[in-house]
């Protein structure tokens, strides 16, 4: 082992009883921003990721649209489900109506969606909190569940679609009245804006309210495991003509995404200032290490030592620190989200607030989902950002000439 | 021929002092032979330290020549090598243990294995603390870490050893059993020593005696008075 890695080791952990204060401050200075940062950039990629799933699971991992309406789609759709990769296509019609029930009306988005095919794309099964999919026919709709809240609706109950036709047949003095549907199902995705404006019926009904005839709007398209959104959608869109076009997840829901990803961008780098206070002190610590070790730093040069292995010798204190710092930190950023449900549980229940949480957040446990990316994002920049803390320490130490240093004896 | 461990040549140097210099050194010239001895003594603030940095390469002339075993290379690579220092203070570094202060010159130089930790133990059994290696530094009295120094000054095999006043924060009992250390094992290896001290007694122990005046080194000879320094 070089002598400057061995020394820079004996610096930060003396041999005998001596207790590495120094040593033990700087790496928890630096777990600190560590474990921050694990646990605020899992806690949001769990609500990231509950998105994903909740959109993936209600309209597939890519949409294809038309401008207008797309016209034959069972030849679209076999045209879809030939692209390598595809598994399936699900037709779908897509509008905003009025619903009314007692006189009180909403104005949610009716899907129509094709009971047959839905489930080769979509999961929607799974958010199902009352009745079942299996019930929906031309006459019934299953209502988002914050929805359903407002209305006042439950199933069994009936309630009034007016559709967006009304105003095109009053312009011809025709009268179109209401569809009146039955209630078979209460879905929750468990998120906000689904929830409040989501209602489902079959394609047919939508068809027949948005004077579709035997058009559609898109296609839920499910892809293999494994396959890319972006390059699934590139993929389809080899295949189609110029009119219609097929979109990710991601594309189709890129503003809400940016948002979410810029959200989660300004935690991190907001936290992040833990880290690089904790370098701070780093430096601080190092600086005070090398004006108090000068006379040592003279006999170094004394005994050969070059000035940039002099330099090394506190830079890689730097870089120990940042590497201890950063495996501490990642095993209390871990131990932590391993507990986090009962810390999050145990403050709910102890101000009597466990509903409330359930019922804004829509879970029942904190979700977390941690990236590889940014595990590797933390580790790197906290690695770099400690070595570059013992750079101005190490400068210093090898701009001091041995003949000075042990001059100041 | 031989060419001695240590030559200089009208070595000079001057430090400014506001608006002038002060020559310190002025055209000094000494030789030293393997396995002889020197020592240097000369009233505090005469340039007996800046003379000694000078000689370790430590620091530049501002003008003459230097040259150990006749080459002028002088840089850390070679001071590794063929250099050994003591100083009054010791230096040891307070992280590591006696037997790892002696070791330090082995891994600076390359690398150590098995044959160098023999060779410290060696050393620290040479200096009489074959006991103390496991010890730290502060768990170890004055005299006792001037020896660790010492022995770290030799692990190297150096053919040149240069001590600063090895003595001057010892006790006299202490200072005396360094001073026959230094210059048995200088004997013994065959490495020449310049010792620069305050002490009559200690310089009289050493083959020449040097004074160092006026920037310039005056030898003394044994049928000359005491010189008092």
């Amino acid at each position: 082992m070089p002598w400057f890695i061995y020394l820079a080791l004996k610096q930060l952990f003396p041999s005998g009883k001596r207790f590495p204060f120094f040593t033990v401050i700087s790496v928890f200075g630096v777990a600190l921003g560590v474990m921050v940062l694990i646990v605020t950039t899992s806690v949001m990629g769990g609500f990231h990721y509950g998105i994903e799933q909740m959109i993936v699971n209600s309209q597939g991992q890519v949409q294809v649209k038309s401008a207008t309406q797309i016209v034959d789609y069972p030849a679209v759709v076999r045209q879809v489900e030939k692209v390598p990769g595809v598994v399936a296509a699900s037709p779908y019609a897509y509008s905003s109506v009025m619903v009314q029930y007692q006189g009180r009306p909403v104005y949610p988005f009716l899907t129509g969606i094709d009971p047959g095919s839905i489930e080769k794309v979509a999961n929607l099964r799974k958010y199902m909190v009352i009745g079942s999919i299996d019930d929906l026919d031309d006459d019934s709709v299953i209502v988002g569940s914050a929805l359903a809240e407002s209305l006042g609706v439950t199933v069994g109950d009936t309630i009034e679609i007016y559709s967006p036709l009304i105003i095109q047949k009053l312009e011809h003095d025709e009268l179109f009245l209401p569809r009146s549907v039955h209630v078979v199902g209460i879905i929750e995705f468990g998120h906000q804006q689904l929830d409040t404006s989501n209602v489902y019926c079959t394609l047919r009904l939508a068809q027949d309210l948005y004077g579709l005839q035997s058009n559609v709007h898109g296609l839920y398209v499910r892809l293999q495991d494994g396959l890319n959104e972006d390059e699934g959608a590139k993929r389809i869109n080899a295949v189609l003509p110029e009119n219609i076009r097929a979109y990710s997840w991601e594309d189709s829901w890129s503003d809400f995404l940016w948002v979410l990803g810029l959200e989660k961008s300004m935690i991190f780098f907001m936290l992040f200032i833990i880290v690089i206070v904790a370098a701070f002190s780093v430096t601080s610590s190092l600086l005070i290490s090398v004006i108090r070790k000068t006379r040592e730093i003279g006999l170094l040069g004394a005994l050969g030592a070059s000035p940039r292995q002099v330099a090394a010798c506190f830079c890689i204190q730097g870089l120990f620190i940042g590497v201890l710092g950063t495996a501490v930190g990642l095993g209390l950023g871990f131990g932590a989200l391993a507990i986090r449900n009962d810390v999050v549980m145990g403050i709910a229940r102890a101000t009597e607030r466990a509903e409330v949480l359930q019922r804004f957040y829509q879970f029942s446990q904190l979700p977390a989902h941690t990236s590889e990316s940014d595990v590797v994002l933390t580790i790197v920049l906290t690695i770099v950002v400690s070595t570059l803390a013992g750079l101005l320490p190490a400068w210093r130490a090898a701009r001091l000439k041995p003949v000075e240093a042990l001059r100041n004896e | 021929m031989n060419e001695p461990a240590l030559s200089a040549h009208g070595v000079r140097k001057s430090y400014p002092s506001g608006d002038r210099r002060i020559e310190v050194l002025r055209g000094i010239d000494l030789a030293v032979e393997a396995g002889t001895s020197v020592s240097i003594r000369g009233e505090s603030g005469s340039g007996k330290s800046t003379l000694l940095h000078l000689l370790a390469g430590l620091d530049a002339p501002d003008a003459g020549t230097l040259h150990w075993g006749g080459s002028p290379d002088t840089g850390p690579a070679r001071r590794a090598d063929f250099l050994g220092m003591v100083f009054q203070s010791f230096y040891l570094i307070p992280e590591l243990d006696a037997h790892a202060n002696v070791l330090m010159a082995r891994r600076i130089q390359g690398g150590i294995g098995p044959a160098a930790r023999a060779r410290a133990k060696d050393l620290l059994a040479r200096v009489g603390l074959s006991e103390r290696g496991h010890h730290l530094p502060t768990q170890l009295s004055g005299g006792e870490r001037q020896r660790v120094a010492v022995a770290r000054a030799l692990m190297n095999s150096p053919r040149l050893l240069l001590a600063d006043e090895p003595t001057g924060n010892l006790d006299e009992g202490s200072g005396d059993a360094v001073i026959d250390l230094l210059l048995g094992l200088c004997r013994e290896t065959g490495t020449a020593l310049v010792l620069v001290t305050h002490n009559a007694a200690y310089a009289r122990k050493t083959g020449r005696q040097f004074l160092l005046r006026e920037g310039q080194l005056h030898e003394v000879l044994d049928s000359q008075p005491p010189v008092t320094g």
